[in-house]
């Protein structure tokens, strides 16, 4: 998905989620139609939510197990609705697309904020996680100044940016933080202990550091207008927690122990609830936030697109003018850079190379490379229509004066096809620029992540939507103004 | 000055050229006259070596490159700065001006003196009467004035001899005079010239002798107004007549 349209789908959520639609209680609804429909992210992955590596077509994991306990508590069929996690809560809306939310989803003051939560069905701590050789790291103060990978808008997130003094760099996901730490990027992960339990497992490079800490909850997300069905999801769970079910179903995957027990008997102690917090009224906050990330989106924009008009004309020039079998490798190259997936090229660039070859490109360098790399091969193409757009009557009147090949295409042909190509030079400058935001599955944060990252923090998808949207804008208008100036002037000639 | 022996050249299995010479002495005009597809152009094209003879010897001044056989860079380079050529479609470069275009091979090239490149440009550029349209880029000048100034950026190599393939043909009738005037004060001045052109008052203004070219051979040659009153060969006379209308 393009920045665009993900902004767009973002704002278009976080607009259901705020009209008032849902006004009516769907417990009447629900029981009718006999079944509970439960959103989740099919690629949480293990313990919480995987395909059965026996069966692929069948979801497995505890949750998923959960899921099934619940409905069938509540006299009701279950059934998986797919969403994308990043988008759980804004996509419950109106309550048209699944009931409830049971995805991993923590009882944290921010997510009270916006929805209701039940009791929480699951207990889990935090669990710093290290390379085996690494001696003397027991918990965060030990790393001071050092790399920890957590999961972006989690409570490992939250926490390693607490002190201040971590370098802390976000993943979209539970699995790539290990890799890194394997590779030596990362100095340690801070994740939930389910996680940790069921990665460490049979891996002999990593160890957890310390005990867990700083416990936390999942529950149930229920929209805040159906405080019927929270009382039924409450009194189905804990039936669930008293009749030993949770902890048998926590068992199987290694994820007994006293804290699930103590589910039972868990009171709720009130404590803060966030509420919605206004971008527009903190701009001052926020809009320097977005500005730092748009940095790191200029500047990997700028030296992609330097690698990618360099190497680019080198693979024109070859393809039109080189010895035959350098013709072919250009032709090769353009071809299957243009043919595979950015997304590809960046996970193997950043970790197939660092994992086969030992070259281990730092993340900022990573995205440069595979962004430049790919789009040589547009480039490559672009330099070659412009080059074949100069009629051959000037390599001749070039020749006829005694130039060498090398000599007319720098004096004659390149000059008068740039002029050609420079257009779709621009074109290809700001889809860089907004491709650039696939840069963040290798942990850069950019200035969409940034984005994703502030908005499931504090809610507001639109104010930090248009303030971010904004930004994205004035930056490619002003490439674009730029380049028309320069087109204008490359073209003072044709009267 | 110019000598060419037996050259011929052949596209594909079809034979171009067959085995033509021609001698020509310095300060010396002439004039290639043929129908479409005689070989004409391709014969012109050879002696500055656009493109390559099959068999045969090219010599332009001091210079001789061989039919079929690779010529090094700097002997073709040294062929080209003697063989100025001047094209149909006159081919200046659209991006420079008329003063940079005539300033681009002797600065680029033969790597002369920017201060006296440029003298001898603007005198070049007053010589085809263009000197008020020195900073005009070609799309702001007429035909006749981009072939003026593609004339002078030719000589501003201070070439031996002068290639002109078929020079006013792509100009409106009333812009072929202008080009005309500035060839014949040319040859006046003794510039060593070979023409191929449809042009036949261009032809009688310029040239001491006429070439005809017949299916890539020379089927006849002679003084310019012996070849116009009394050609020997059917397919001159053949020519001209239809011509001349």
């Amino acid at each position: 998905m393009g920045v665009w349209q993900r902004l767009w789908f973002l704002a278009l959520a976080a607009w259901a989620a705020l009209l008032p639609l849902g006004g009516a209680e769907s417990w009447p609804e629900i029981q009718r139609r006999g079944v509970l429909r439960w959103g989740n992210d099919a690629e949480g992955g293990a313990p919480y939510i995987y395909h059965d590596p026996q069966d692929a077509d069948r979801l497995i994991g505890f949750e998923v197990e959960f899921a099934e306990a619940l409905a069938e508590q509540l006299g009701l069929k279950s059934q998986f609705v797919q969403n994308n996690w990043d988008l759980l809560v804004p996509a419950l809306g109106d309550g048209s697309k699944f009931d409830v939310i049971i995805a991993g989803l923590e009882r944290t003051p921010e997510n009270l904020g916006k929805i209701a939560m039940s009791r929480p069905y699951f207990a889990f701590g935090q669990q710093l996680v290290v390379r085996i050789g690494t001696t003397n790291v027991t918990s965060l103060a030990e790393l001071k100044g050092q790399a920890v990978g957590v999961l972006s808008s989690s409570s490992s997130h939250r926490l390693a940016e607490a002190p201040g003094n971590l370098e802390v760099r976000i993943y979209q996901d539970n699995v790539n933080y290990f890799r890194d730490l394997e590779l030596g990027r990362l100095d340690a992960v801070l994740t939930d202990s389910p996680i940790a339990q069921v990665n460490l497992e049979g891996n002999a490079l990593l160890k957890k550091a310390g005990a867990t800490f700083d416990p936390g909850y999942y529950a149930v997300g229920v929209r805040s207008e159906d405080p019927l069905l929270l009382a039924q999801v409450n009194e189905a769970i804990a039936a669930l927690a008293a009749a030993g079910t949770l902890e048998r179903i926590y068992a199987q995957y290694g994820l007994g122990g006293a804290e699930q027990r103590a589910l039972v008997t868990w009171k709720d102690a009130g404590g803060p609830v966030r509420g919605r917090i206004s971008v527009w009224r903190d701009w001052r906050v926020y809009l320097p936030i977005l500005l730092r990330a748009s940095v790191t989106t200029v500047w990997v924009t700028c030296c992609g697109m330097i690698l990618a008009v360099a190497l680019g004309l080198f693979l024109a020039l070859t393809r039109l003018y080189g010895p035959a079998p350098a013709r072919w490798l250009a032709v090769a190259y353009i071809e299957v850079f243009r043919g595979t997936p950015l997304l590809l090229q960046i996970y193997f660039i950043y970790f197939g190379l660092a994992q086969q070859m030992g070259l281990k490109l730092t993340a900022g360098m990573a995205a440069v490379v595979s962004l430049g790399l790919n789009y040589a091969a547009n480039e490559a193409e672009n330099y070659r229509g412009g080059i074949q757009g100069v009629p051959r009557g000037q390599m001749e009147a070039a020749l006829a004066l005694g130039m060498s090949r090398f000599l007319a295409l720098k004096r004659v042909i390149l000059p008068q096809a740039l002029r050609i190509s420079l257009p779709s030079i621009t074109n290809d400058f700001i889809a860089m620029f907004k491709d650039s935001s696939i840069v963040s599955v290798i942990a850069l944060v950019e200035l969409t992540k940034e984005y994703q990252i502030r908005a499931i923090d504090t809610g507001d998808y639109i104010g930090l939507g248009l303030m971010t949207a904004g930004i994205y804008f004035i930056i490619s208008y002003t490439a674009s103004l730029g380049a028309r100036r320069l087109e204008r002037r490359l073209h003072r000639d044709s009267r | 000055m110019i000598r060419v022996e037996q050259l011929s050249k052949s596209y594909a299995g079809r034979s171009v050229l067959r085995g033509v010479d021609h001698c020509q002495a310095a300060g010396e005009s002439v004039v290639v006259l043929g129908s479409s597809g005689c070989g004409k152009t391709t014969f012109l094209r050879c002696l500055n070596h656009l493109e390559t003879a099959d068999t045969g010897r090219i010599t332009v001044g001091d210079v001789t490159i061989e039919g079929g056989t690779v010529v090094a860079a700097e002997r073709q380079r040294q062929l080209r700065l003697r063989a100025g050529m001047v094209f149909q479609q006159f081919h200046l470069f659209p991006h420079r001006t008329a003063m940079e275009n005539v300033m681009e091979g002797p600065r680029q090239v033969q790597g002369r003196g920017v201060e006296e490149v440029e003298a001898f440009a603007r005198e070049l550029l007053a010589k085809v009467g263009l000197s008020e349209h020195a900073k005009h880029f070609p799309a702001q000048l007429s035909g006749g004035q981009q072939q003026r100034v593609a004339i002078a950026r030719a000589l501003a190599l201070r070439p031996q001899v002068l290639l002109l393939d078929e020079p006013t043909s792509s100009l409106d009738p009333q812009l072929r005079e202008e080009v005309r005037v500035v060839l014949r004060q040319l040859a006046e001045e003794g510039m060593t010239m070979l023409l191929v052109t449809h042009d036949l008052r261009l032809a009688r203004q310029v040239a001491d002798r006429v070439v005809f070219f017949d299916d890539g051979r020379i089927a006849e040659s002679g003084p310019t107004e012996q070849m116009f009153q009394s050609p020997m060969q059917a397919c001159t006379r053949e020519f001209l007549q239809h011509i001349e209308g």
